[in-house]
């Protein structure tokens, strides 16, 4: 029954809305009638994710619109506003529709007519589909569909999409339908007797109507008490249980969690594998120049990291999609709601602060399971907090050099370590303290009602689960994976241009002369003495020479002379302009930090996961002073001043695209970097004076 | 009259009454939780809040501090 959209028939398409709850397996029904949806993106001006499918049935070409679950249609939350607005034939692009499918839940029918009767009431030929009605058969409910359909007036059809049960006959009413004159409801009761004239007019509505769907249903739904009534509450005993329960949850997110971080890594590994073996390939094939460097160093570079993001995307959207299809997500955030709350946030937010430790990419798009428009923005904002995987080698390097190897109280656990545990609280303290400030500030407003549905427990449908990791992996790819790459683009451009080879000349051989002078200043015996000699004579090998060029290269690249600009403004964070550079340099990603710093100090190109690159580097940072000084650069307080500004500030382009794609917005990515470069200076600031202050 | 809030975990009560016409008191009616529904509150969370209740055939989350604001006949 589905094809591709084909060019069948010549009539108009025809325009389906469909409307349902949330997790009322309107998703599979979805996937049933229409396949994979041929267009995905946002409503204009709002972040309601637009899903349409199109498909071929007897003659004719239908377009279903997926509408975002909703429990009501008063308009209230933005999901609704859309909801309303597709159906009323009032949004922008979306022909108003020709019919209406309201998906209603048989194992939960009382509270999904509560929608349903509303949609019957907007003049709209309307079919009701009842989904999940083989579950409802096992849990002894038995729901007689024809006197439903006579009761409320429209068709109601019994589906079971996985098995395709009822498609058909689903397919053939809605054409049907669509021709025919809309249901007449009877009106509402105005003023039922439990109706108290205080109420507002919502409320009323509220109570008339399931005084209304009560009788509707009397004698409709049979229930039989079987057994599989009280599996789902014993399940639920064990798993929302004040011990079993968090035990579950932590093995559960402790599970996810170390599989994103771990599982992804060979995947990881084969991707940039992959993409350095295409840059291999370039750099034979193409002559040396500013077109091997465009296409090696800025856009291979910028491809390869857009795509090694996908499998952690993709992992995260697996577990998740797992966890909501069963039913456990919602059971997560029940427990997890009281902790979070105390911050202004609320327990839906967990998953996407708990991925975000491993990267905040993933974290934010799965933030996308917060129906709340206010705790999904709040959770965006704060889960670049997190210290993300490209942090880690950053702590690891500095800490590994700069920390001394000293015990702190018990001989087996080292100081390093602490500090690196350290860096972790410090985003994770910040976060909250952000989090709660913003809630009682800028996201004040009225307070959002926390009313979650806690959905049976059922398997998820495997077609459901991959169907969101596509969905997920293409919106990254084609939303954010574009701009991310002309990022890359204009960051290697800056840090290229302008490339003058007299100049550089000129500074390497200033560089030398220093050096030089240095030297011979220094008494006969000194342990900078082998340190600087050795440094002089790398200036006379090739490679040595190399590094220098493209140290200097840098430096007087626009890149580097912003460095300098800023220095000012890093000197009070006990940092050279070197430093300064490099902090601009690793916008586009963190970890980046690692290589400029290599290139910065003259050190050629490090690879930063080599552990003898990494001791080179750690060597060749030891050594680096203050221009034209003795002076060492890095102390223990400017390492942890560049660990503390790293914990917190916004370095990473492609976060910062991802916040702009998922609220839809260009002011909420320049909201976060500006807050966190903020934190992050202050930061580091506090840090290194503190420090300074202490360590003397 | 007590309120939701008061009713122990495996408990049922009659709602009475939702207080306030706010878009809470609205979403809370809208679930279900008009007067004469017979609630059951199924659990606490382990920190103490939410509560998880049974109502109309299915399963609701709600905050102690929202379960204040319904009243219950016992």
């Amino acid at each position: 029954m589905t094809h591709p959209s084909g060019s069948r028939g010549d009539q108009q398409p025809l325009t389906v809305a469909l409307l349902g709850n949330p997790n009322t397996g309107k998703s599979t029904l979805f996937s049933a009638l229409a396949g994979i949806p041929t267009r995905i993106g946002n409503y204009p001006g709002v972040t309601v994710e637009e899903k349409v499918g199109r498909f071929t049935h007897g003659d004719r070409i239908i377009d279903l619109v997926d509408l975002p679950g909703t429990y009501s249609l008063r308009p209230q939350s933005p999901d609704e506003q859309v909801a309303v607005d597709v159906l009323q034939g009032r949004m922008e692009g979306v022909p108003p529709p020709d019919c209406v499918v309201v998906v209603a839940d048989a194992t939960n029918l009382e509270r999904n007519l509560f929608l349903a009767t509303q949609a019957l009431e907007l003049g709209l030929p309307t079919v009701i589909a009842l989904t999940l009605a083989d579950i409802a058969t096992t849990k002894g409910i038995e729901i007689d569909a024809a006197e439903l359909s006579r009761r409320l007036g429209c068709p109601v059809l019994r589906v079971v999409a996985p098995t395709r049960e009822g498609i058909k006959a689903l397919g053939d009413q809605i054409l049907a339908t669509a021709g025919s004159p809309p249901p007449r409801p009877i009106p509402l009761d105005s003023q039922p007797a439990a109706v108290a004239a205080q109420r507002s007019p919502a409320a009323n509505e509220a109570i008339a109507r399931y005084a209304r769907i009560e009788q509707v249903l009397d004698g409709v739904v049979r229930r039989s008490p079987v057994l599989s009534r009280s599996l789902n509450e014993r399940i639920d005993g064990v798993l929302t249980h004040r011990l079993w329960g968090m035990l579950v949850f932590v093995a559960t997110m402790l599970a996810i969690f170390s599989s994103i971080f771990w599982l992804a890594t060979p995947l990881m590994d084969l991707i940039s594998g992959g993409v350095d073996a295409v840059a291999a390939v370039a750099e034979s094939v193409l002559p040396e120049g500013p077109v091997r460097s465009l296409i090696v160093d800025g856009v291979l570079a910028g491809v390869g990291g857009v795509v090694i993001f996908l499998p952690q995307i993709a992992l995260l959207f697996f577990f998740v999609a797992l966890l909501e299809g069963c039913g456990y997500l919602s059971r997560a955030a029940f427990l997890m709601d009281r902790l979070l709350c105390g911050v202004g946030l609320s327990g839906k937010s967990f998953i996407p602060l708990l991925s975000s430790f491993a990267c905040a990419i993933p974290g934010i798009m799965s933030a996308r399971t917060i129906e709340n428009p206010r705790d999904r923005l709040l959770t965006i904002l704060v889960a670049p907090l997190m210290s993300c995987s490209a942090r880690l080698p950053v702590y690891l390097l500095l800490c590994g050099a700069f920390v001394p190897n000293v015990p702190v109280g018990v001989s087996w656990l080292r100081l390093p370590a602490v500090v690196l545990a350290a860096m972790y609280a410090v985003g994770v303290a910040v976060a909250a303290i952000v989090a709660f400030v913003l809630s009682r500030t800028l996201f004040r407003g009225q307070p959002q009602p926390f009313v979650m549905e806690l959905p049976s427990w059922r398997w998820p449908r495997w077609e459901v689960v991959l169907e969101r990791v596509r969905e997920a992996a293409w919106s990254f790819l084609k939303n954010a994976g574009t701009l991310i790459v002309a990022v890359s683009i204009v960051v290697w451009a800056l840090a290229s241009y302008p490339r003058q080879e007299r100049a550089i000349e000129a500074e390497v051989k200033a560089d030398r002369e220093v050096l030089e002078e240095r030297l011979a200043a220094l008494p006969a015996v000194d342990p900078d003495r082998a340190e600087l000699a050795a440094e002089l004579s790398a200036l006379d090998t090739p490679a040595g020479l190399e590094a220098a060029r493209r140290g200097a290269a840098q430096r007087q690249s626009f890149l580097g002379r912003a460095g300098r600009f800023i220095e000012p403004v890093v000197k009070p964070l006990g940092w050279d302009w070197r430093l300064g550079c490099a902090a601009i340099a690793s916008f586009p990603a963190r970890e980046v930090v690692l290589g400029t710093l290599g290139v910065i100090y003259n050190l050629g190109d490090i690879d930063p996961g080599a552990d003898e690159a990494a001791s080179a580097l750690v060597r060749r940072l030891r050594a680096a002073t203050w221009d034209g000084t003795n002076k060492k650069v890095f102390t223990l307080p400017v390492a942890l001043s560049i660990m503390v500004f790293f914990a917190l500030c916004a370095q990473c382009a492609s976060t910062l695209v991802v916040i702009g794609k998922e609220t839809g917005s260009r002011l909420w990515p320049v909201v976060a970097f500006t807050y966190m470069t903020v934190l992050a200076w202050l930061g580091a600031f506090a840090t290194y004076q503190l420090g300074s202050l202490l360590l003397r | 009259m007590p309120s939701l809030n008061e009713v122990a975990v495996g408990r049922s009560a009659r709602v009475a009454d939702v207080t306030g016409s706010d878009a809470t008191a609205i979403r809370l009616l809208e679930m279900g939780l008009t007067p004469g529904v017979t609630v059951k509150v199924v659990a606490a969370a382990p920190l103490g809040d939410p509560l998880e209740l049974e109502l109309r055939g299915y399963r609701l989350s709600i905050r102690r501090h929202d379960a204040a604001r319904i009243a219950v006949a016992s």
